[in-house]
C-alpha cells in the first residue's frame, strides 16, 4: 500500500500536470467550439512548443521570457497555417467533418515527421525556471516549477475568460461556437474566427509545452500523449466553458497521478481511459454538460 | 415612385436566382427586386422556397445567378460582406445566441461598427426605444425569454447591425396574433422611417397591410407580382398557389 504521504505527494503533481491538460483541452475547445472540428494536431502543438523555447533558450541563448514569447508566437503561426493550406480548403470545398478531422491527424504525423528531420528523435530538456527547489512541506516535495505551471496557468485562464466574455472578438468567436449561421448574418467574419481559434488553440498549447518540458522532456512524440489526454480532458469537461475543460484536466491529472502510485506508471493510460469511460457512463453529456448540444 | 425607378438603382435586383438540394431544384430561376424604402413581401405556400430564396440572397447556400445591390454586383460576396453593406436577415427560427444575454446578443448585432461606442450607444437607444421590454430584460439570457420577445431581440439585433436592407423570414411564425401584429407594426414604423424591407409571410393579411407589393411564391417560382392593395381577400391569392 502507498503511504499517505505518497498520495498527497502524487495529488500535488497531478494538478500540475492536470493544468497543462486543461490548458491543450481548452485548445481543443476553441476550435471545436468555433468550427465542429476536433483538431487531433492539437498534442503536436505542446511539443513544439517545447522544442522551439529549447532552441531559442538552449541553442541561441534568448532569454527566458523572449524564447517563450517567440515560442508561443512562432507555433500560433504554425497553426495559421495549418488552418489556411489544410483546414479551410477543405472547409470550403464542404469535405466531411470526419474528412477535416483525419486531416489534422494527418498533420500531427507530418509535423512530427518534419522535428524528426530536422531537429532529430533525441529528447531535450531545459532547467526550470526559477532554479534550486523543491520546495519541502514536511516530506511533501513540490517543485518550482509547478508553481510556473499554476501561476501561468491560471494567470491564462482569467485571460481567456475576459477575452471571451469582455472583448468584441471574443464575443464574435462564442458567437461563432453557438450559431455561425446567426453570426455571419451580422457580419461576424466566420472564417477569420476560424482562422484566429487556430492561432489561439496552437498558442495555448505551446505555452502548455513550454511550461511542462522542464519537468520531464521534449521530443518528437510527447504530441501524441498530451493531445490524448487534452483530448479526453475536454471530454470529461463537455468540451464547453475554458473553467469546465481545466476543471477536466486537473481531475484527470489528478486520478492519473494518484493511480500511477496505487497501480504503477504502467496503468496510466489504462486509468485515463477508465475515467474517461465511467465519466461518460454518467455524465453523458461531460461532467458540465457542454457536450452533445452543439453540432 | 413608380416600379421603373429610372436613374436611382434598384435597392435590391435579384436575376435568375435559382438553388438547390442535390437534385431537388428548390428555386427555379427567380427574378425579384425591392427599391429604396419600399415593403415587399413574399407570399407563399408551406415549401415553396421562400426561405430558400433568401438564405440564397444573403449566401447561407449556394446559388446561381445575379443579385444586385443599389447597382453593385454582389453575387461574388459572402454573408458576413452582405451585411457590411447592410444587407441583413432576421433567419427563420430567429438564430438566437441563446446562452447570451439579450445585452450581448444586442452588442453582437453591431459587430460591424467596430469600437465605435458614441454609435453603438446610439443605436442600442434606437432599439430600445422600439422595443423597451428588451431594456428590461438586458441581462436575461436569449432563450429564457417568450416567443414574443425572442422576436423582438431578433429584430432589434438585426437592427444593431444598421440595415439597409432588412429581410426576414415568417417573423411571426409561432406568435399569438397580438404579438405578431405588434412586431409587423414596428417594422411597418421602420419602413415609414425609410427602411427597405423584404418580408416571407404566411400570415397574408397582416402582411398585406403593410406591403406595397407582393410576389406569390409556389414549387420555388414567382407565380405573380402584385401591388400589394389589388389582392382583395386570401380567396385571390390561392389561385396563384396551387396550378
Ligand atoms: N436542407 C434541405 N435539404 C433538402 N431539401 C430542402 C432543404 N431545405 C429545404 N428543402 C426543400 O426545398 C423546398 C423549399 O423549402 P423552403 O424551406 O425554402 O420553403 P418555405 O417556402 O420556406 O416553406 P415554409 O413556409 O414551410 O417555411 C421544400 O420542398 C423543402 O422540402
Ligand atoms: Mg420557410
Amino acid at each position: 500500500m502507498p503511504s499517505v504521504v505518497e498520495l498527497v505527494q502524487s495529488l500535488v503533481n497531478g494538478v500540475g500536470i492536470g493544468l497543462v491538460y486543461g490548458l491543450i483541452a481548452i485548445g481543443f475547445c476553441v476550435i471545436y467550439n468555433a468550427s465542429g472540428i476536433v483538431n487531433f494536431a492539437q498534442g503536436v502543438f505542446v511539443m513544439l512548443g517545447g522544442m522551439f523555447a529549447y532552441s531559442f533558450l538552449v541553442t541561441l541563448k534568448w532569454p527566458l521570457a523572449l524564447a517563450a514569447a517567440a515560442s508561443i508566437i512562432v507555433v500560433a503561426g504554425i497553426g495559421v497555417l495549418v488552418q489556411i493550406f489544410i483546414i479551410r480548403p477543405m472547409w470550403e470545398r464542404k469535405a466531411p467533418m470526419f474528412a477535416i478531422i483525419l486531416a489534422t491527424l494527418a498533420v500531427q504525423l507530418l509535423i512530427e515527421q518534419i522535428v524528426i528531420l530536422t531537429m532529430g528523435d533525441q529528447p531535450r530538456t531545459y532547467p526550470e525556471f526559477t532554479l534550486g527547489g523543491p520546495l519541502k512541506l514536511g516530506p511533501i516535495a513540490i517543485g518550482y516549477q509547478l508553481f510556473w505551471v499554476l501561476g501561468c496557468g491560471a494567470l491564462m485562464v482569467v485571460l481567456l475568460q475576459l477575452f471571451f466574455n469582455k472583448t468584441r472578438v471574443g464575443r464574435a468567436l462564442r458567437a461563432c461556437s453557438q450559431n455561425r449561421e446567426a453570426a455571419a448574418l451580422l457580419g461576424i467574419p466566420v472564417g477569420g474566427m476560424l482562422m484566429l481559434s487556430f492561432a489561439l488553440s496552437a498558442g495555448l498549447g505551446a505555452a502548455a509545452g513550454i511550461l511542462i518540458t522542464p519537468t520531464q522532456y521534449t521530443a518528437y512524440s510527447v504530441g501524441a500523449p498530451f493531445g490524448v489526454n487534452g483530448f479526453i480532458s475536454a471530454i470529461i469537461g463537455g468540451f464547453g466553458s475554458a473553467p469546465a475543460a481545466l476543471a477536466g484536466g486537473i481531475l484527470l491529472g489528478v486520478v492519473q497521478s494518484a493511480a500511477i502510485v496505487v497501480f504503477g506508471a504502467g496503468y496510466k493510460n489504462v486509468i485515463a481511459l477508465t475515467v474517461l469511460l465511467i465519466v461518460l457512463l454518467f455524465f453523458p453529456k461531460g461532467l458540465f454538460g457542454g457536450l452533445a448540444k452543439k453540432h | 415612385m413608380t416600379s421603373t425607378s429610372g436613374t436611382t438603382p434598384h435597392l435590391i435586383e435579384v436575376d435568375g436566382l435559382s438553388a438547390s438540394y442535390g437534385r431537388v431544384a428548390a428555386l427555379k430561376p427567380v427574378d425579384l427586386r425591392v427599391e429604396e424604402g419600399e415593403f415587399v413581401t413574399i407570399l407563399g405556400p408551406n415549401g415553396a422556397g421562400k426561405t430558400t430564396l433568401l438564405r440564397a440572397i444573403s449566401r447561407l447556400i449556394a446559388c446561381n445567378g445575379q443579385v444586385k445591390f443599389k447597382g453593385q454586383d454582389i453575387s461574388k460576396l459572402n454573408t458576413h460582406q452582405l451585411a457590411k453593406l447592410g444587407i441583413i436577415m432576421v433567419q427563420e427560427g430567429r438564430g438566437l445566441f441563446g446562452e447570451m444575454s439579450v445585452y450581448e446578443n444586442l452588442l453582437l448585432g453591431a459587430y460591424g461598427v467596430g469600437n465605435q461606442r458614441d454609435e453603438v450607444e446610439r443605436r442600442f437607444t434606437q432599439v430600445f426605444t422600439l422595443f423597451p421590454r428588451l431594456r428590461e430584460r438586458s441581462s436575461q439570457a436569449a432563450s429564457s425569454m417568450s416567443g414574443g420577445e425572442q422576436q423582438m431581440l431578433a429584430v432589434g439585433r438585426a437592427l444593431m447591425a444598421g440595415p439597409k436592407l432588412l429581410m426576414l423570414d415568417e417573423p411571426s411564425l409561432g406568435l399569438a396574433p397580438k404579438v405578431a401584429a405588434g412586431i409587423l407594426d414596428t417594422l411597418g414604423e421602420l419602413n415609414r422611417n425609410g427602411l427597405g424591407i423584404l418580408l416571407v409571410e404566411q400570415k397574408a393579411p397582416l402582411a398585406l397591410k403593410l406591403a406595397r407589393r407582393v410576389y406569390v411564391l409556389s414549387s420555388g417560382s414567382v407565380r405573380a407580382e402584385l401591388p400589394a392593395q389589388e389582392i382583395k381577400s386570401h380567396h385571390d391569392l390561392a389561385k396563384f398557389y396551387f396550378h
